[in-house]
């Protein structure tokens, strides 16, 4: 096929017109490198987009432009990253609660494994100081509701007061537990406050001269304790 | 801000800066052309709004791609749409044998693509108006079948029962009003 006999044939060869036999031959000339070809293609190009006006005239919708323009254009923030965001400022915020949930929660554990702590000590030295001979034990409280218990004594180790039938206190009570020596104001041996059933156990793990002190006492105080009673000894016990 | 009589270099170079300014200017020019094509191949406007959708991201999208110092904006968007359109109905009505020029293969004509005259098919639009208002009734067939649907010569010889021969002949008298039209000239 000539040049001259393809001038005739490039728009439709552009439009896939042709026949099979026709395009192959086209192909393969054009792949041979030929400028001519290359050229009048490129022009037939030109050609076949004009026919863009065989087409009856349209009038798109106005939508459809603002449709385009909003597909390319990059969104401030889409609906996708609004969610996203306050997904992330729930999750943060979920952080945050559990963080300090925690970290009550933490000091809390902590607080109760200071106390596990500290009442297992004072059960250590209790043991102590019932396992040692020198202990000296005093029972007091033999009437019916009353209270009543021990007191374990031992000069060097401290003693051990374990009663129960205490009367209950106010929320804003404790017992305070005495020393009373032979001559001079009593001694704070500590605070302490029974269980539900009016059962207690007060360790002091310091040592009690014992010819000094005379008896223990308990008295109901304010909160924190007092430096001397302010109230009557609820109960007395004489160590001698 | 990209005025809206801004060449096919300056379109060019904002699209590819991602300026959805310069689509807008280049939708307005081509996309009344692009849809009015859309619309009288699929014979549906929502298929038609769909594919204007598809041409201009595709322009959007391949920007970087095009030289204008090679070819001209219109006649790669109006190859793109016209591709696009018979691309559709063959995927849709599978109806047809390839014959179509892959895009990809008209994309590297375009790309290459050095016009001997300044004028477009647009710059030239009464130009080709009145060419295919001159166009008689067999011609404008011929050539709006091979446009629209894509039909080799001999299928529309077929499907108008007319000799092939006799196709060949409206045909060649068409395209070459067309060719005048857009003042290419064939010289070989």
């Amino acid at each position: 096929m000539t040049h001259a006999e393809m001038n005739e044939l490039y728009e439709l060869y552009v439009l896939g017109s042709l026949e099979p036999a026709e395009a192959a031959e086209i192909d393969e000339h054009v792949r041979t490198g030929c400028d001519y070809c290359l050229q009048r293609l490129q022009d037939a190009l030109a050609v076949t987009s004009a026919m863009c006006g065989l087409a009856e005239p349209q009038t798109p919708p106005r939508r459809l432009r603002g449709r385009i323009l909003a597909a390319v254009k990059p969104q401030k923030r889409s609906q996708a990253w609004i969610f996203a965001l306050a997904g992330l400022s729930a999750a943060c915020a979920a952080l945050i609660v559990f963080s300090v949930w925690s970290a009550t929660n933490m000091d809390r554990y902590r607080a109760h494994a200071a106390e596990l702590e500290a009442q297992r000590n004072q059960l250590r030295s209790a043991v102590e100081i019932l396992s040692r001979s020198e202990t000296r034990t005093v029972q007091f409280g033999h009437a019916n509701n009353q209270p009543r218990g021990r007191v374990f004594v031992n000069p060097q180790q401290g003693l051990v007061f374990v009663g129960s039938q205490l009367p209950q206190l106010a929320s804003d009570q404790t017992f305070q537990l005495w020393l009373i020596p032979a001559s001079g104001a009593p001694e704070s041996a500590g605070l302490f406050r029974p269980n539900a059933a009016g059962n207690f156990v007060d360790v002091r793990t310091t040592p009690v001269d014992t010819t000094r002190i005379q008896a223990v006492a308990v008295s109901v105080e304010p909160p924190g304790g007092s430096p001397a009673p302010t109230t009557k000894p609820i109960l007395v016990v004489p160590l001698g | 801000m990209i005025p809206k009589d801004a060449g096919d270099t300056e379109l060019i170079e904002e699209l590819r800066a991602r300026d959805a300014d310069a689509l807008a200017i280049v939708y307005d020019r081509y996309g009344h052309l692009a849809y009015s094509v859309f619309v009288r191949v699929t014979r549906d406007q929502s298929i038609a709004e769909d594919l204007v959708q598809e041409l201009f991201i595709r322009v959007w999208n391949r920007a970087k791609d095009f030289d204008p110092h090679k070819g001209k904006l219109s006649v790669w968007i109006l190859s793109i749409a016209r591709n696009i359109a018979i691309d559709h109905v063959r995927s849709a009505q599978a109806r047809f044998q390839s014959n179509l020029r892959p895009l990809e293969q008209t994309d590297q004509l375009l790309f290459s693509y050095k016009p001997q005259e300044p004028e477009s098919i647009i710059d030239n639009a009464k130009a080709v108006s009145r060419a295919l208002s001159e166009l008689n009734t067999n011609q404008r067939k011929v050539l709006e079948m091979a446009y629209f649907e894509g039909f080799s010569q001999s299928e529309i010889a077929t499907r108008l029962q007319e000799p092939l021969g006799t196709v060949k002949s409206w045909m060649r008298a068409a395209l070459a009003r067309m060719r005048a039209a857009v003042k290419l000239g064939v010289t070989g």
